[in-house]
């Protein structure tokens, strides 16, 4: 049985290096994938979770699959809104560069 | 075996992340986030969950990559004009709160690891059908998280309309005026 703790430990690397191409990247596109990779990150800890904890009577304990599949269908909406949100900024600005958004003064 | 295959993945996995990071062209960053992908999706299945092994293939491998990859063809992004040397600025605030993040992550995560660890019911023991046997999880879902569900399906929904409102080119003039300049907005019916 693959122990826990390496689960934990290359979900934490997977989200900590989302996090960081998160903040550092300025191509939309890297950034939105960096979400996914954070997404990935949390779905890897619900399922190391879930196979630690039985469920009541010896049954299979499957609210972290449950959960992990709310995750992806939650990620692909945010992949294609975002995506489409890209599209519309490309097409009016005719970069993704996220310095480029400057329209809220941010 | 099962371990050294695990460690082995893992390692992809990881290093495939720190390419979709650290890689410059997007098209090789989307490609590196696909390997790490279909990497989990394995691990997935070593840990003893085949139901979502597949529906990682099959969503994000699949759909979702499609997606990405549709979007930076469509794009046709040959430079990026970001400054080669990000990871220069190693000490930069924003890095800085990553690593603070990671190291607080892995604190908590060894922390309740070594709690729980205790509580291992059968070490080493996978049920046939996987952890997340088809049967057990549609019961679980359709009756205790059936609320859920049906607010997932009204998310896809939005999701639907909100990016064909997105996508959606604008014709300049079109939307106030009809070809013979009659106001549409004003309702001819």
């Amino acid at each position: 049985m693959i122990p826990t703790e390496a689960l934990l430990l290359v979900a934490g690397l997977l989200f900590s290096i989302g996090t960081l191409g998160f903040l550092i990247r300025r191509n939309l596109i890297i950034v939105l994938a960096s979400v996914e990779l954070m997404l990935n990150a949390a779905n890897l800890t619900f399922l190391a979770g879930s196979r630690i904890h039985g469920g009541p009577d010896g049954l299979l304990n499957v609210e972290g699959p449950i959960f992990a599949l709310f995750v992806i269908l939650v990620a692909a909406c945010e992949a294609a809104i975002g995506l489409a949100l890209v599209i519309a900024f490309y097409r009016q600005r005719q970069t993704v560069d996220l310095e480029a958004a400057t329209e809220l003064k941010g | 075996m099962v371990n050294l295959l695990f460690y082995a993945l893992a390692a992809v996995a990881v290093a495939c992340a720190v390419g979709v990071v650290a890689v410059r062209s997007p098209m090789q960053s989307v490609l590196n986030l696909l390997g790490s992908f279909v990497c989990l999706s394995v691990i997935y299945l070593l840990m003893g969950f085949q139901f979502m092994a597949a529906v990682q293939i099959l969503v994000y491998a699949g759909a979702i990559m499609v997606l990405f990859l549709f979007v930076v063809m469509l794009l046709n992004l040959t430079d990026d004009g970001e400054r080669k040397s990000a990871f220069l600025e190693l000490f930069d605030a924003r890095v800085i709160a990553a690593f603070a993040a990671f190291f607080g992550l892995v604190g908590v995560a060894i922390a309740i690891a070594g709690q729980t660890a205790s509580q291992l019911a059968t070490p080493g023991m996978v049920p046939d059908g996987g952890f997340d046997e088809i049967e057990a999880l549609a019961i679980v879902l359709f009756s205790k998280y059936m609320l859920p569900f049906e607010a997932a399906s009204l998310l896809l929904l939005a999701t639907m309309v909100g990016v064909m409102l997105l996508a959606k080119r604008e014709r300049p003039g079109r939307r106030e005026t009809d070809q013979l300049g009659m106001d549409v907005q004003g309702g001819q019916s």
